[in-house]
C-alpha cells in the first residue's frame, strides 16, 4: 500500500517548500442539448447549421436565444461564409467575430491563414473545415478569406439532418501551486527534516491544533505558541475503502483514518495501514490507539507517513 | 414602493490586506483572517457580535472545491450562518444587506479573497465560457478585451495610445495606493506597446493580484452605537448580460447600465454625476470607459471625459493594476467607503456620497452597482 | 424582530425527470426544464420574475466555472440579477434562504431559485474528493464517502445507528420513491438486500448509496398578499436557517452534528416548534447515505439522542406512520446533488399544499425540511405550512 503523491513537477520546489503542485485533472462527457448537438453533428458533414428563434437566425444553433430566452423551433442549414465583425491577434493567433450570411447573430472563431494587418473589418470569410473530423467545434477549423464564392441558399429544415452528439469528450486539467504559508511551511519542514510534528495552541481556549493556522477557529484568538506533538493518537472514526473510482489516489482496499494525535484536539487524516481489511472493521475502529511508521520519502507533506500501525497490545 | 418596511444598513468598518502580484509566502486563510481581524479592528464589536457571514471565493482558483467550506474558521464563520456567494464580494456584500434590511439579522461580515497566482489564470477565464462552442476556438479573456477594443476604438474615434491616458492614471494612483504593492509606475517599453492581443497591450490588461477584503455591515442601531461615521447603503443593484460574447452589444455594457438604474431607483437619485466619488471594476482599460459610460459618467465612446467630471473617479488606482478576481468589486467598496469615512489614511474632505462598481463573468458579463452615503 | 418582516410563501414548483443521465439536454437545458414547470405551476412568465439565484454543486461537477453565467440565457434572464450561491449538497436550500433574503431586505419581489446537477457527465467521486485540503488528506478522500463512513462508524459505536437501522431507511426510503414519478430509482429492497450489499467504504454498502442523478428544480418565492395573488395555496415558509462549522475547529466530534442542532433550535423558534415530533405532518431530510438520516432524527429533535435506530424500526417514519419521512423517496429516489435541497423544500410545499399526488400524506400541513453539505459542516433547516405565520 503505497502513497502516490506529489507530481514530479514538485519536485524542484521540495527544498525550499514555497509551494506544492498540485493537479485536477478530470475526463468529462457534457451534453451540448439538441440545437448545439446536431450543429456539431453536422460538421463533420461540412454543414452549417443555424436555429431558427422567433426573428433570430443564430450560428452555430443553440437551443435558446441568448436575446429572448426562446427556445429553437427550426433549423436552417446556412452558407459556410460570412463576414468579420471584430478581431484580435494575440499569442495563439487570430481569432475574430463572424456573422454567417443570413444569421442575426454572430459568434467567435479563427481566423486562419490571414495576416493581420491586412485584414479589415467587413472581410469577408468562408469556412475551413478540419481534415478529420474529431467530434467538436474544431472539425470547423476556422474562416479563412473567402475564395471563389459559389452561391448558396439556405435550407430551411433539412430533413436529413443528423442525429444531436449526446456527449462530448472533455479533459479538464488545472494546475495549482499552493502556498504553504508560514504555518504549513513550519510543519513540513519539521516533518520532512526531523520527523517533527508541531501544532499550535490557541492562545485563549488552550487547545493545540494540528495543522497549524494563525488562529483558533473557535476563539478567533491568535495561536502563538509552538507545541511539538508525538505521532501517536487515537482513531476518532474510520472506514474501510473498497471502492474504486477514476482518479483515485490509493490502491483499495485501506483503512481512511481520522486520527487526533495525543495533544491535539483536531484531525489528521490519514490511513490505518498493515491491517487485514476484514478485520479493520473491528481492529482499527473509532477509539483505537495508533502510531505514525514514516516512510523513506522526505517529501515535507503528510505522505512522509506512509500509514498508521495499530498500536500492539492496546485495550481501547 | 418595496422598500417601506426595511431597515437602513451601514459599513461600520472594512478592511484589506495588501494586494499582490504573489504572496508566495501566505495561504488564503492567512489573508482572509487579517482581513477579517482588520474588518472588527476597533469598532468594538466581537466576532461573537456577528451574526452571520457572506462570502466570495472561487473554487476554480482555490483549487478546491466547496472551498468555503475549509476556509470557515478564519473568516470567523464557526457555529454562525454562512454562505457563499460564487461571484464578486459586492454580490456578496447585496446578500448581506438584504439579510440585515429584511430584519433577519444585525451584524453581517462580508468576506472576498482569492490567491490567482496559485493558479492558471487562463483557466479560471475559459472555464467560464460555455464547453462546446466558445472554449475550444482560443477565446480568453485577453482576446475578448480585444475584441471589445477593437470595435470601440473604432466607433469612438481613438487609437490604442489613447488608452495609456487611462492606465498611466490608475497605474500612478495605485503606486500611491498603500495597500497596492507596486513601488512605480511600470516603465518598460514591452508594458507600453506590445501588443498582446491587439489592440491591447499589457498595460491595457488587468494585473492579477492576490488578497483579501472584509467589510462589516450592521443595523441602523449597532451602526450608530459602534460608528461614527456609518456609511449607508443606500441602493443597490445588479444585472446579467447574456452568456456568449459574440452576441452581445459590441462595444457596451448594457448590463452594467441597467443594474446602475436598479440601484438609483432604489437611492431616489437619477444623476450619478452628484456623486462625489466613484469606484469602478473593469478587466482593461476599454472595458473601464465602457463601464464609465455604461454607469453614466459620460456619453456613450466618450469614457475619457468622465476622468475631468465632477466625481472624482477610482482615486484608489482601480481595478487593472490589482484585480483581486472575486474581490475587487469588495475592494473598491471598502476604498470608498474608508475614504466617506474619513479614516486614518483615506481623509477626503466634502465627499459624503459614493458609487461603487463591480464585475464578473467572462469579459464582464454580470454588473452590480451599490451606492453609499455620509451625513454630511 | 420579526413583527414587520415579510411572510415568504412557495409560490410554484418543478422538478425534471430525474435520470441517470439526461443525454438529451444540456446543463442549461436541464435546468431550464425545472423553471419551465415552476413557472407553469405558479401561472408566471419570466417577465415576472425579479431576480434569479441558482444554485448547484461544486463548478468541477460540470467543468463549468460560474455556470449560471452559461444558465443565464437557457433562463430567458438576460438583464435580470442573476447570482449563484453555492454550498455543497445543502445548496438548494441555501439558495431559497438567499431568495427569502432578497425579498425580506426589499431588492426584489419575486424570486426564481433553481437548483440543479447533471452529475452523469463528471466523476463524482474525484470531484468531490478536492474538497480535501490539498496538504491535508486529499489523497485519502473517497469523495465525501469515506468520511461519512467513517463518522458513521463512530456512531454506530456510541449511538447505535447499526447497519439493519441504516438498511431500514434505505428500504423505506426506496419503497417511497415508487409512488414518486419524478423518482427514477424505482427498486424495492430489503433490508437483507442493504446488508448483503457490496461495501464501498465500509459500514456504507452499495445499497445504503443514493444514485448518480441528472436533475434539477425551481422554486418561485413571493410574499404576502403578492403571493396570495399568484395562487390560492401558497406553502408558507415559517422558518429556514443555514448554519456552518469549522471543518478542523478543536474537539469536532460529529457524534451529534452542531450546525444542524443550532439550525434547528434557530428555526423552531422562529416556526413555534417545542415538539417537533408531534408538530410535524411530514419532512423531507436529505440522506445522502442512509446513516445520516438516522442522524438527522437526533439532530432535529425526532427522538432522542441514540434514539433513531429503534424510531425508523418503529414504522413511524414510513408512510402510514405519524411522521413520514421522505415520502418523495428523498435522495434515494433520485440525487442530483446541486438540486437535492431544493426538492426537499419543493416536495415539503408540495405536501402542505396538497399537490403531492402519488406520496401525499394524507391532510398534511406543517413540513420539516433538513439539507447539508461539506464536510458534513453545512446544515439546513426549514418548516414550511399551508397556514401563513
Ligand atoms: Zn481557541
Amino acid at each position: 500500500m503505497t502513497v502516490i503523491h506529489q507530481p514530479e513537477t514538485a519536485e524542484a520546489n521540495v527544498e525550499t517548500m514555497d509551494w506544492m503542485a498540485a493537479q485536477i485533472k478530470m475526463p468529462y462527457t457534457l451534453t451540448p442539448g439538441q440545437a448545439t448537438g446536431i450543429f456539431l453533428a453536422e460538421l463533420a458533414g461540412r454543414r452549417l447549421i443555424g436555429s431558427r428563434h422567433g426573428d433570430e437566425l443564430i450560428v452555430p444553433a443553440q437551443d435558446f436565444s441568448g436575446t429572448t430566452g426562446e427556445p429553437a423551433t427550426g433549423f436552417v442549414e446556412v452558407a459556410p461564409v460570412g463576414t468579420v465583425q471584430a478581431f484580435t491577434t494575440g499569442a495563439t493567433g487570430t481569432i475574430g467575430i463572424i456573422l454567417i450570411d443570413g444569421s442575426t447573430v454572430p459568434f467567435v472563431h479563427q481566423l486562419l491563414g490571414v495576416e493581420p494587418e491586412m485584414l479589415e473589418l467587413g472581410a469577408r470569410v468562408e469556412a475551413v473545415w478540419a481534415d478529420e473530423p474529431t467530434g467538436g467545434m474544431l472539425d470547423l477549423a476556422g474562416f479563412a478569406p473567402l475564395g471563389s464564392a459559389a452561391t448558396f441558399e439556405p435550407k430551411d429544415d433539412p430533413a436529413d439532418l443528423a442525429a444531436a452528439f449526446e456527449k462530448v469528450d472533455y479533459t479538464m486539467t488545472l494546475d495549482y501551486r499552493h502556498a504553504y504559508g508560514p504555518y504549513y511551511g513550519t510543519l513540513f519542514d519539521g516533518v520532512k527534516d526531523g520527523r517533527r510534528i508541531r501544532g499550535v495552541k490557541c492562545s485563549a481556549c488552550r487547545r493545540t491544533l494540528l495543522p497549524p493556522r494563525a488562529l483558533c477557529d473557535i476563539c478567533l484568538a491568535p495561536t502563538a505558541e509552538w507545541v511539538d506533538v508525538e505521532a501517536v493518537g487515537t482513531v476518532q472514526a474510520s472506514s474501510v475503502v473498497h471502492i474504486e473510482f477514476i482518479g483515485q489516489r490509493l490502491t483499495p482496499p485501506y483503512v481512511y483514518a481520522e486520527i487526533v494525535l495525543d495533544g491535539t484536539s483536531t484531525r489528521l487524516i490519514h490511513m490505518v495501514g498493515d491491517v487485514d481489511p476484514d478485520v479493520a472493521q473491528t481492529a482499527a475502529a473509532p477509539g483505537a490507539r495508533v502510531r505514525a511508521v514514516w516512510s523513506d520519502r522526505h517529501t515535507g507533506s503528510l505522505a512522509d507517513i506512509d500509514h498508521f500501525e495499530l498500536l500492539p497490545g492496546d485495550e481501547t | 414602493m418595496m422598500n417601506t418596511t426595511t431597515r437602513r444598513v451601514a459599513v461600520v468598518n472594512s478592511a484589506q490586506t495588501v494586494l499582490s502580484p504573489a504572496w508566495p509566502d501566505r495561504q488564503h486563510i492567512d489573508l482572509i483572517s487579517e482581513a477579517v481581524a482588520g474588518a472588527l479592528k476597533g469598532t468594538g464589536l466581537r466576532i461573537e457580535d456577528v451574526d452571520f457571514v457572506i462570502d466570495s471565493g472561487s473554487d476554480f482558483l482555490d483549487g478546491r472545491s466547496i472551498s468555503n467550506c475549509g476556509f470557515l474558521g478564519a473568516m470567523g464563520a464557526h457555529h454562525k450562518e454562512e454562505s457563499r456567494v460564487e461571484e464578486d464580494g459586492l454580490w456578496s456584500l447585496s446578500y448581506a444587506h438584504d439579510k440585515i434590511a429584511g430584519g433577519s439579522a444585525k451584524v453581517g461580515l462580508v468576506i472576498a479573497y482569492s490567491k490567482p497566482s496559485e493558479s492558471d489564470v487562463r483557466n479560471f477565464w475559459t472555464g467560464l465560457l460555455e464547453p462546446f462552442l466558445q472554449r475550444p476556438v482560443g477565446l480568453d479573456q485577453f482576446s475578448a478585451a480585444g475584441l471589445y477594443a477593437q470595435r470601440y476604438l473604432a466607433t469612438a474615434g481613438l487609437k490604442a495610445d489613447d488608452l495609456h491616458a487611462v492606465s498611466n492614471r490608475a497605474w500612478e494612483r495605485a503606486v500611491a495606493n498603500p495597500y497596492v504593492d507596486v513601488a512605480e509606475v511600470p516603465g518598460d517599453a514591452a508594458f507600453w506597446n506590445d501588443p498582446v492581443s491587439t489592440p491591447l497591450r499589457a498595460s491595457d490588461l488587468a494585473r492579477p493580484a492576490d488578497g483579501a477584503v472584509a467589510v462589516l455591515l450592521a443595523s441602523a442601531d449597532v451602526a450608530d452605537q459602534v460608528s461614527a461615521t456609518p456609511v449607508w447603503l443606500t441602493g443597490l443593484g445588479s444585472a446579467i448580460d447574456q452568456h456568449f460574447l459574440a452576441a452581445r452589444e459590441p462595444d457596451a455594457l448594457p448590463a452594467c447600465a441597467a443594474a446602475t438604474r436598479s440601484a438609483l431607483r432604489m437611492a431616489g437619485l437619477d444623476d450619478v454625476r452628484s456623486f462625489d466619488l466613484a469606484e469602478v471594476s473593469a478587466t482593461s482599460t476599454v472595458g473601464e470607459l465602457m463601464v464609465l459610460e455604461a454607469l453614466g459618467f459620460a456619453e456613450a465612446h466618450r469614457g475619457l471625459d468622465a476622468y475631468v467630471g465632477a466625481t472624482t473617479i477610482n482615486e484608489s488606482g482601480g481595478a487593472l493594476p490589482a484585480d483581486v478576481i472575486m474581490a475587487t468589486g469588495l475592494v473598491r467598496l471598502h476604498e470608498a467607503a474608508s475614504r466617506l469615512a474619513g479614516r486614518t489614511g483615506y481623509e477626503t474632505p466634502g465627499a459624503t456620497s459614493a458609487l461603487v462598481h463591480g464585475t464578473g463573468g467572462f469579459a464582464m458579463q454580470n454588473h452590480c452597482v451599490v451606492t453609499m452615503e455620509v451625513a454630511s | 424582530m420579526s413583527g414587520r418582516s415579510k411572510s415568504i410563501a412557495i409560490v410554484g414548483t418543478g422538478q425534471t425527470v430525474h435520470a441517470r443521465r439526461r443525454t438529451d439536454v444540456s446543463q442549461a437545458g436541464l435546468a431550464r426544464e425545472a423553471v419551465v414547470e415552476a413557472l407553469d405551476d405558479a401561472g408566471l412568465t419570466m417577465d415576472d420574475i425579479d431576480s434569479v439565484i441558482v444554485a448547484s454543486g461544486p463548478a468541477m461537477f460540470g467543468a463549468v466555472n460560474q455556470p449560471e453565467k452559461w444558465l443565464v440565457d437557457a433562463l430567458g434572464a438576460r438583464y435580470k440579477p442573476v447570482v449563484r450561491v453555492t454550498s455543497g449538497g445543502g445548496t438548494g436550500l441555501a439558495g431559497a434562504l438567499a431568495g427569502m433574503n432578497q425579498i425580506k431586505g426589499g431588492s426584489a419581489k419575486r424570486v426564481l431559485v433553481v437548483a440543479y446537477d447533471k452529475l452523469s457527465e463528471g466523476q463524482l467521486q474525484a470531484s468531490i474528493s478536492t474538497l480535501y485540503d490539498p496538504f491535508w488528506g486529499r489523497e485519502f478522500a473517497v469523495g465525501i464517502m469515506g468520511f461519512s463512513a467513517a463518522y458513521w462508524h463512530a456512531r454506530i459505536k456510541r449511538l447505535g445507528h447499526t447497519e439493519e437501522a441504516a438498511a431500514m431507511v434505505g428500504v423505506k426510503n426506496r419503497k417511497h420513491a415508487l409512488a414518486n414519478p419524478k423518482a427514477h430509482v424505482k427498486k424495492e429492497i430489503t433490508v437483507e438486500d442493504v446488508m448483503a450489499s457490496r461495501p464501498l467504504c465500509w459500514p456504507i454498502k452499495v445499497l445504503d448509496v443514493p444514485p448518480i442523478s441528472d436533475g434539477a428544480c425551481a422554486v418561485i418565492l413571493a410574499a404576502d398578499e403578492d403571493a396570495l395573488s399568484i395562487t390560492e395555496s401558497p406553502a408558507w415558509i415559517h422558518g429556514m436557517a443555514y448554519y456552518c462549522e469549522a471543518d478542523n475547529a478543536a474537539d469536532r466530534q460529529m457524534i451529534q452534528s452542531e450546525p444542524l442542532q443550532i439550525a434547528a433550535a434557530k428555526v423552531y423558534q422562529d416556526a413555534g416548534i417545542t415538539n417537533p415530533f408531534r408538530q410535524f405532518d411530514v419532512a423531507e431530510l436529505q440522506e445522502p447515505y442512509t446513516c445520516f438520516e438516522l442522524s438527522y432524527y437526533e439532530g432535529l429533535g425526532l427522538c432522542p439522542e441514540g434514539g433513531a435506530a429503534e424510531l425508523v424500526a418503529s414504522g413511524e417514519t414510513a408512510m402510514g406512520g405519524s411522521l413520514p419521512v421522505n415520502p418523495s423517496g428523498g435522495c434515494m429516489g433520485a440525487n442530483p446533488i446541486g438540486a437535492t435541497a431544493l426538492i426537499r423544500l419543493a416536495e415539503a410545499a408540495m405536501q402542505v399544499t396538497g399537490k403531492a399526488g402519488g406520496h401525499q400524506v394524507p391532510g398534511a400541513s406543517r413540513a420539516l425540511v433538513q439539507a447539508g453539505g461539506g464536510w458534513a459542516n453545512l446544515r439546513g433547516v426549514a418548516v414550511v405550512g399551508s397556514e401563513k405565520r
